[in-house]
């Protein structure tokens, strides 16, 4: 939609007045419909939102978002199907209104049609509800698994793997490797994130053998774990596994360290970030502590190695998991805008539902039902200090697994029309 | 303090002026910014308004005016998706709403003055915001509440389809102009000028007779109305109710908006509102530290625009023929 | 639940660490409201400045006990500079004014702190010789958390002595009671008002460095802590030094115990104890009035 022009909004006023009079109150309707449902003129650019989080509790996450996607797009030479892409990007700040706001902005004014981002659920699934009424292609990387579960539709897709895959892949590799460690407690992220995860840990858990003897869940934001560690510790399990995020999870990691869990007994982060979180925490803090995680550098394919090559070369570090998810989700849609040869939408949705192929993390696809893309997770261990290489030589990537979620637990019932 | 007197000495066209400036305001705004942008500075508006009727105008300064807002929006967010209720019947459960939480607040907190007045609205905002967390099967919790409506504004004759933006924007504006009037007929009001007095000094408005703390639980309640109806219209804005919308920085959001553009005047705050969000707006686009400079044109403020807005405005009209004396003291409240 | 009493007792230990650090944060916060009658919206941006330029001198010096010592006096002296050159002229124009300008700051510090040492958090070891537990008997703890408790308790002792031993303790308690007397005693209120923002400053930016280790640095640190100060402040009675001590130890334990029995409300509980406490003495724990 094109900025309302003073006429057309005098006209509109005129006619608002009217509607107390009762007068001319149809046309006005209509000149209102016309107005909203204006799309923007057919630009030969292709213009991309990457909405980060540059300010907020994610601050910190934005800027390697942004390198990701950037170097997707680089790769292109910011071009597909011989037009030129315009990179569009906004700050969500971390909140659900913000983005609203700013990717409806960005529709409007700039004529986005795929939004990449944001980074944290909830702020993605206010996002997502832009992209169903705006009919914008939606790609998200993240812990929900609403967004292909009971509030998908066409519009959304998501590139992390499912919960339940996560959860698969961190119970069977631990005990694979510590098959006497049975007892495990869960200290869990209260909101929808956190639930959803410890609920496929216990019920995968179920599967493997594993007993759950206690289960705290702590608010989003906590920076206080001493109680939580103090609680987990008295009930001594051979385990502790946590369902957290960002500074949460650095803050709860730090704290058992201080509280000496670790090194002697285990801790399992289930679904880090993997480099951004842990670069913040030191190699002391990480001894025996294991990582479930979307992607870590090491990955051997071919688009990895040579992601992670490149943004060494650039950037002096390796990438982690949100650099690798921008990056992924930037490909993934421009690789559709070229089998689909076409930058319309619809068209775009259509070559994504049931894309298959190599790419970033190996073999992937997506799901036509559910949007959510199938591929592989990681477990990581990490390293003692000295074992490492250099200081960014984190961990040993020791498990990967790709069992996707049963069809009868998914909510998602209906995918929807176009 | 002879407001009556002056009210009356007056030239007729005096009062109009400000609102003639406003509706011009109202229908240029969206060639300044962007719609929704426009929309969401008449929201903070009222706001604002609602909450200079407690700094402003009774000298309490709320920590907590997020609370109101907050249960405004979930009220018709809630109402809006479950019972599909006419637009207008969303605000006034809002409005409603807010007034009770406020009734429910003001009744605990408003015989503690000065700081303490402050750290009570504070945590009574910060409890607010961990119930909606805490409930989240009902609120959504963290993630806010998603998938509320728009729906069209049936009159009975006719059915105003507010869902384009810019539908939305008028409903919006002419919800805030209605709320404005409404809201200086209170402070003009026998009333307001009580509150006026209580802020002056207490000790003599309750020597003359006049209870105080019954007055001053009204002016909360009536913020808390309004602050409650402006929440809704936020909610029906975006779509979804954040829970941001309750998180105690929206409370301080209001308090500096206000401040900027100034407590003494019945329109500052609305000034400040405009500047607040277009500033935020304008410059977040394009510097990702952009709150440093947001910092930075505060200070300036500060320093060089004391008395927020209304004071830039009041050294403009000196330089103008005087339309007639203000209705407002030129000092601002003071503490406690 | 054989082992609930030393979970109970360790529990209490955990609060009352967190307890101190919260009672230097809300003393320091405390003594500027009560002497400036201003709520320093920057307290946690000093704070976090603080940590920060732990980390600063730890990387050029490799010394954490330098990084103590001078961290907080930087902060010391550069909040003492602010008060001096921005905040004085603002005093005239009201305390609203001043309430707006720390706001300022706070935001101002605080993307100055992510411009200058970047978003990403980091982690601080405890120096080598606080590292690894005790051994307590009933149950084994963190060195370092009890050299933190040992040293705020040691700082609150050196400052109680400020205050009650010396003549400039006594003309700032005097300040802190009433301003009018001690101008009229023909004491410079003004140099009062600049020592104790320093002061403030001072005790705000030590707990950063104390907590640096316990909690690590963000940018946000400064954000995150600024709510539980007020807290402390408003129930400890403003500008009362003991009453900041008592909420900060109240707050701290009431966390983590409730993080024991009902960790969902570990957060919810505080402020519903705050607005409890308020209710029934609304001039906070210690306050006069």
């Amino acid at each position: 939609m094109q900025k309302v022009t003073r006429r057309e909004f005098l006209k509109l006023a005129g006619t608002a007045a009217g509607i107390i009079g009762l007068e001319s109150a149809a046309v006005g309707c209509q000149v209102a419909g016309q107005v909203g449902g204006a799309g923007p003129q057919p630009a030969p650019e292709i213009p991309m939102l990457g909405i980060w989080p540059f300010t907020g509790a994610f601050a910190d996450v934005g800027p390697v978002l942004d390198r990701g996607m950037s170097l997707a797009l680089e790769e292109w030479s910011y071009k597909v199907i011989g037009r030129p892409i315009k990179y569009v990007k906004r700050d969500d700040e971390t909140k659900a209104d913000t983005a609203t706001r700013r990717v409806e902005e960005a529709i409007e004014t700039e004529g986005v049609k795929y939004v990449i981002g944001p980074w944290s659920s909830g702020v993605a699934l206010a996002v997502s509800e832009v992209a169903k009424r705006r009919k914008v292609l939606h790609f998200f990387s993240g812990g929900t698994e609403d967004i292909s579960g009971k509030r998908c539709h066409r519009y959304s897709f998501q590139w992390a793997a499912h919960a339940y895959t996560a959860a698969d892949t961190v119970v069977k590799t631990f005990l694979r490797e510590n098959p006497g460690a049975k007892r495990w407690y869960l200290l869990i992220a209260d909101y929808a994130f956190g639930w959803s995860l410890e609920k496929y840990l216990k019920l995968v858990g179920e599967k493997y053998g594993v007993q759950v003897i206690g289960s705290d869940r702590h608010p989003l934001g906590e920076r206080e774990f001493s109680g939580y560690v103090s609680k987990a510790v008295g009930a001594r399990p051979d385990v502790v596994a946590m369902v957290n995020f960002g500074q949460d999870a650095i803050q709860a990691v730090r704290t058992f360290y201080n509280f000496g869990w670790q090194p002697k007994q285990p801790l399992i982060m289930s679904w880090s970030a993997g480099v951004e979180e842990l670069v913040q925490l030191e190699p002391e803090m990480r001894e025996n502590v294991w990582v479930g995680t979307n992607f870590y550098y090491t990955i051997d394919t071919p688009v990895a190695r040579e992601f992670v090559k490149r943004y060494r070369q650039k950037y002096n570090e390796p990438p982690g998991y949100a650099p690798a998810a921008a990056y992924g989700m930037t490909r993934l849609v421009l690789r559709a805008i070229e089998k689909a040869r076409s930058a319309e939408v619809p068209d775009v949705i259509q070559a994504l539902e049931g894309w298959e192929g190599e790419d970033l993390l190996g073999k992937m696809s997506i799901d036509p039902r559910t949007h959510q893309t199938l591929r592989p997770y990681f477990f990581l261990r990490c390293k003692k200090k000295a074992d490492m290489k250099d200081q960014w030589d984190f961990a040993d990537l020791i498990g990967i697994g790709d069992t996707p979620q049963p069809r009868e637990l998914n909510e998602c019932q209906d995918i929807g029309p176009l | 303090m002879g407001h009556a007197k002056v009210a009356k000495l007056r030239p007729q066209l005096g009062p109009i002026i400000p609102w003639v400036l406003l509706g011009v305001v109202v229908l240029i705004l969206p060639d300044l910014m962007r719609t929704t942008v426009a929309t969401e500075v008449w929201i903070f508006a009222i706001l604002a308004l609602a909450f200079n009727l407690l700094l402003g105008y009774t000298g309490l300064l709320s920590f907590g005016q997020a609370t109101f807002f907050g249960a405004g929006a979930y009220t018709a967010g809630l109402l809006l998706i479950h019972q599909r209720v006419h637009p207008l019947v969303a605000l006034a459960a809002a409005a409603l709403a807010g007034g009770l939480v406020a009734a429910l607040v003001g009744y605990l907190c408003i015989r503690r003055v000065g700081l303490y007045f402050i750290m009570l609205t504070f945590a009574f905002n910060l409890m607010a915001y961990f119930i909606v967390y805490q409930a989240s099967s009902i609120t959504g919790g963290v993630d806010g509440l998603p998938g509320v409506p728009r729906p069209p504004v049936n009159l009975q004759v006719i059915s105003w389809d507010i869902r384009p933006g810019v539908s939305y924007y008028l409903f919006v504006s002419l919800i805030f102009l209605a709320c404005a009037l409404a809201l200086k007929r209170v402070v003009d009001s026998p009333f307001g000028l009580v509150l006026q007095a209580i802020r002056e000094n207490e000790a003599r408005a309750a020597a003359l007779g006049y209870n105080t703390s019954a007055f001053k639980r009204l002016a909360f309640v009536i913020s808390g109305a309004f602050s409650g109806l402006a929440g809704a219209l936020y909610g029906m804005l975006f779509g979804i109710v954040p829970i941001d919308t309750i998180y105690w920085v929206t409370s301080g959001n209001v308090v500096f908006m206000t401040l900027i553009g100034g407590t003494s005047s019945f329109f500052g705050p609305v000034i400040g509102a405009i500047f607040f969000i277009w500033l935020a707006e304008t410059i977040s686009v394009r510097w990702e530290r952009w709150p440093l400079l947001f910092g930075l044109v505060f200070v300036l403020v500060i320093f060089f625009f004391r008395g927020g807005f209304v004071e830039v405005w009041r050294r403009l009209q000196a330089l103008l023929p005087r339309p007639g004396r203000k209705l407002e003291p030129d000092r601002g409240p003071t503490k406690d | 639940m054989e082992n609930l009493i030393p979970t109970l007792t360790v529990q209490v230990f955990n609060g009352l660490v967190v307890g101190m650090l919260y009672a230097l944060i809300g003393i320091g916060l405390t003594l500027i409201l009560g002497l400036l009658d201003i709520p320093n919206f920057a307290h946690g941006a000093l704070y976090a400045l603080g940590a920060y330029l732990l980390v600063q001198i730890l990387g050029m010096t490799g010394s954490f006990w330098l990084g103590l010592l001078i961290a907080p006096i930087v902060v010391f002296i550069l909040s003492m500079i602010l008060e001096r050159l921005m905040i004085r002229p603002l005093y005239p124009v009201g305390t609203n004014y001043v309430l707006l300008f720390t706001f300022a700051v706070s935001v101002i510090v605080q993307e100055l702190i992510i411009i200058l040492w970047g978003p990403v958090g980091f982690s601080v070891l405890p120096p080598t010789m606080l590292a690894g537990s005790v051994e307590l008997g009933l149950f084994s703890y963190p060195r370092y958390h009890l050299f933190v408790m040992f040293v705020s308790v040691a700082v609150i002792f050196a400052l109680w002595l400020l205050l009650e031993r010396t003549r400039y303790g006594a003309i700032m308690r005097a300040g802190i009671e009433n301003k009018t007397m001690v101008s009229a005693l023909g004491i410079d209120v003004y140099r009062l008002f600049t020592v104790g923002f320093g002061l403030g400053a001072y005790l705000a930016a030590l707990a950063g460095v104390l907590i640096a280790p316990i909690r690590g640095l963000t940018p946000y640190m400064g954000v995150d802590i600024l709510p539980f100060a007020f807290v402390i402040v408003a129930l400890g009675g403003l500008g009362n030094i003991i009453g900041a001590i008592a909420a900060g130890l109240i707050i701290g334990v009431t966390q983590t115990l409730t993080t024991q029995f009902w960790p969902q409300g570990s957060t919810i509980t505080i402020f519903a104890v705050m607005a409890l406490i308020l209710l029934t003495r609304p001039q906070g724990l210690f306050g006069a009035r």
